[in-house]
């Protein structure tokens, strides 16, 4: 197990991370959500060994592992946010680097290399320079550096930003099956929801360096179950009809766009009659409404009164 | 592993077209052009300040003649005006004439005569650029020569090492000097009249040499192997480069994540570079053992001499990737390349030599090491023996273990953590 400790980190003014509070067992996968800026690379950074917190404390199987790093990195996988390849080299060529330096064995590699070009779908690209790769084939190498030699601890800091939706749902399987068959442990950084939705068994949602919330899906989603998000759809969009819903005590997070609103109410509260009243009053025609089940999306809203991407 | 780190920098060296062309084209190039454009200079020909020329003469001339004219056989009858002739054309003060009477000559040296005193003497002080030493009986068994078919008589002449072009511009004087001086004894002969016995002209053999009786170098030796140095360095610049790539893009991160070791990852770098500025010398060499007959038969001091440099490369490409990676930008390395080698082409006589500037500035240049390989390979160039080479390879080791010292103990310990 990987814990990590009242985590901070602090940049000259900047405090990036702030008393985080975070583990991952063997086998599971985990999620980090957050917006951008909100910490997550620099908390996977002090994880994974690459920088030392300012405070706190990373331990691997409950012993720290800041004065002696190398337990830790020896079962570590990791895909930075960045493209850490060499562009000069071919897919091939650089798993071959990369799993050279894991000091595995030439032929194991040589099978590995295979099988991890076939699960990144770049078998038929592997002598090709990756400086002459699309921006998704070098995402999906980034990838497959990391799990070429499995891993205990696979830690991927979002690794599908930019790959169109096939191959990132190609993606995903993998790495669920990876997750299933080899039980290999997974710390999913993203600020896609589904994604996180899709693939993690628990989940952080940090925001401006501290975790906001943290547990199950199921869990963290009961933090609206007293909440229901409703969608109403206008023929057209009228200030006045808005306004007026900003004024009713039993809604929140109201969020009007174009014709399009969306707001949450309290669980069991009768606010159809309301809203019809409203709608003969501003006289706008309502097209649609739709009761909604939270999602993490709304979660995060609730939680910061912001919406995750803009 | 290691194999691995080395076959991935050599992979990424030879696909880069610019890096290839700055380090093995560019060189040719330049040796081409500067062993062509400036090899009249180096040959003997340029604006030179006056060249210090002493004369040690250890014998009278006059008295060496006037015995040889009294104690000639008697079947050898001379006249008054041919014993004239030959008192006006005594070696030695031929020498001195044509050396300080000629206006040309005078701006080009000035000789001064010496008398008792000894040749070590004269060669320590160090004032001379060229010293010409007269042997005891030189005038005497120089007439002998003539009357009596003998064996010719030489005089030595030393240059002092550490000035190559004023060298060359003296050799080609003396041999001037010599071709002149058997075309006069040959007029003269003319109007000796000894009994219809023709006089065979005597012919002084002079004997170049450098103080440390060295050969001279000619301009493409001089180039292949200032321009080699030079390109070499750069490659120092161009890995650190490539290095701190590898940190910027978070390579850097994964090879830390591998457990691979600091110094084994510095040592990489080291090796790459040894064996990168192997090739571009086996590059630059043969381009020149090929184009110019620059001959490496001595091929074991060469090689000696390019390991220990290449070290030094080594050394020097692992302090700017040390320092890169602290300062975390590519700073030093840039530096290193853009200014640095030019400095250091200057001061190592790269550009030309700068020993003929100031005893001073050769100092300075024998203490880079690009400056302490040139030195070197014009050593073996010009038949240096290995005792010769040792400075060179002790300042060189010197500032191979400096250099790798510093880069060791710059290196941000912990890698990734900061
Ligand atoms: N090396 C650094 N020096 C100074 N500030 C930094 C440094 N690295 C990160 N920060 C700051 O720390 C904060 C958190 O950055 P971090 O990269 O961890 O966010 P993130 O959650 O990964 O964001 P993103 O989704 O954009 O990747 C940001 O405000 C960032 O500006
Ligand atoms: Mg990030």
């Amino acid at each position: 197990m990987i814990e990590v400790v009242n985590l901070s980190k602090n940049f000259k003014k900047v405090t990036a991370v702030d008393q985080v509070n975070l583990y991952i067992e063997p086998g599971e996968i985990v999620g980090l959500l957050g917006p951008n800026g909100a910490g997550k690379s620099t908390t996977i950074a002090m994880l994974s060994t690459l920088i030392s917190p300012t405070e706190g404390d990373v331990l691997l199987n409950q012993k720290s592992i800041l004065k002696n790093p190398s337990d830790l990195r020896g079962v570590l996988g990791v895909v930075p946010q960045e493209i850490a390849l060499y562009q000069d080299l071919t897919a091939r060529e650089n798993l071959q680097f990369f799993g050279s330096i894991q000091k595995m064995a030439k032929q194991v590699l040589n099978k590995r290399i295979d099988i991890v070009l076939e699960q990144i779908g770049l078998q038929n690209e592997p002598k090709k320079l990756v400086k002459h790769y699309s921006g998704g084939m070098k995402r999906r190498l980034n990838i497959g550096v990391a799990m070429l030699h499995e891993p205990k601890y696979l830690i991927m800091d979002e690794p599908t930003v930019g790959i169109d939706p096939q191959s990132r749902n190609h993606i995903l399987k993998t790495v669920k099956t990876l997750n299933e068959n080899s039980n290999m442990a997974i710390i999913y950084t993203s600020h896609y929801m589904e994604e996180v939705e899709f693939l993690c068994n628990r989940i952080y949602i940090m925001d401006k360096g501290r975790i906001i919330a943290s547990g199950t899906k199921e869990e963290i989603k009961a933090v609206l179950s007293s909440e229901n998000t409703v969608h109403v759809k206008l023929e057209y969009h009228s200030k006045g009809f808005v306004n007026d819903l900003l004024e009713q005590p039993m809604l929140s997070n109201i969020n009007a766009k174009e014709g399009e609103i969306t707001f949450t109410v309290a669980k069991g509260m009768d606010f159809l009659p309301m809203l019809l009243s409203l709608c003969e009053k501003n006289n706008v025609i309502l097209k649609s409404f739709q009761v909604e089940e939270p999602t993490l999306e709304d979660v995060f809203l609730h939680l910061t009164g912001r919406a995750l991407r803009n | 592993m290691f194999i691995a780190l080395l076959k991935k920098q050599m992979k990424i060296l030879f696909r880069s077209p610019s890096e290839v062309f700055t380090l093995f084209v560019m060189p040719i190039v330049l040796i081409l052009i500067l062993s062509y454009a400036l090899g009249s200079i180096m040959g003997g020909d340029s604006e030179m300040t006056t060249i210090e020329m002493a004369i040690i003469h250890h014998g009278d001339e006059q008295e060496q003649f006037r015995n040889v004219i009294n104690d000639l056989p008697p079947n050898l009858v001379l006249d008054q005006q041919a014993i004239d002739n030959i008192e006006n054309s005594l070696p030695v003060s031929l020498l001195f004439e044509e050396l300080t009477t000629d206006k040309e000559m005078q701006n080009l040296i000035h000789v001064t005569q010496l008398e008792g005193k000894s040749l070590a003497e004269v060669k320590e002080n160090g004032d001379y650029d060229v010293v010409v030493e007269i042997p005891q009986n030189f005038t005497k068994e120089f007439l002998q020569a003539k009357f009596f078919n003998q064996e010719k008589p030489a005089f030595n002449v030393y240059l002092n090492e550490s000035e190559q072009i004023t060298s060359t511009i003296v050799k080609d004087l003396v041999d001037y000097f010599q071709l002149q001086y058997t075309l006069q004894s040959e007029l003269s002969e003319n109007n000796i009249q000894i009994n219809n016995t023709a006089l065979p002209s005597a012919q002084i053999n002079s004997t170049i040499r450098t103080v440390d009786s060295l050969e001279e170098v000619t301009s493409s030796v001089y180039y292949t192997f200032s321009m080699a140095v030079m390109f070499m360095l750069f490659v120092a610049g161009t890995l650190a480069g490539q290095s701190f790539i590898e940190k910027n893009t978070h390579i850097f991160d994964r090879i830390l994540l591998a457990r691979i070791h600091l110094g084994t990852y510095l040592l990489s770098i080291i090796v790459s570079s040894v064996v990168f500025t192997l090739l571009q010398v086996l590059v630059l060499f043969s381009f020149s053992y090929f184009v110019f007959h620059i001959s490496f038969a001595r091929w074991e001091l060469f090689l000696l001499l390019t390991i220990v440099f290449s070290l030094v490369i080594g050394a020097i490409a692992a302090l700017l990737s040390s320092i890169n990676y602290r300062s975390n930008s590519a700073g030093a390395s840039n530096l290193f390349s853009t200014a640095i080698v030019a400095i250091l082409a200057f001061f190592g006589g790269s550009y030309f030599n700068i020993s003929s500037l100031s005893p001073f500035l050769a100092k300075v240049g024998m203490w880079t090491p690009n400056g302490a390989a040139l030195d070197g390979y014009l050593t073996i160039a010009q038949n240096g023996s290995l005792s010769d080479l040792l400075p060179n390879i002790t300042i060189l080791s010197f500032l191979a273990v400096l250099f790798m010292l510093l880069a060791f103990l710059l290196f941000p310990k912990r890698g990734g953590i900061v």
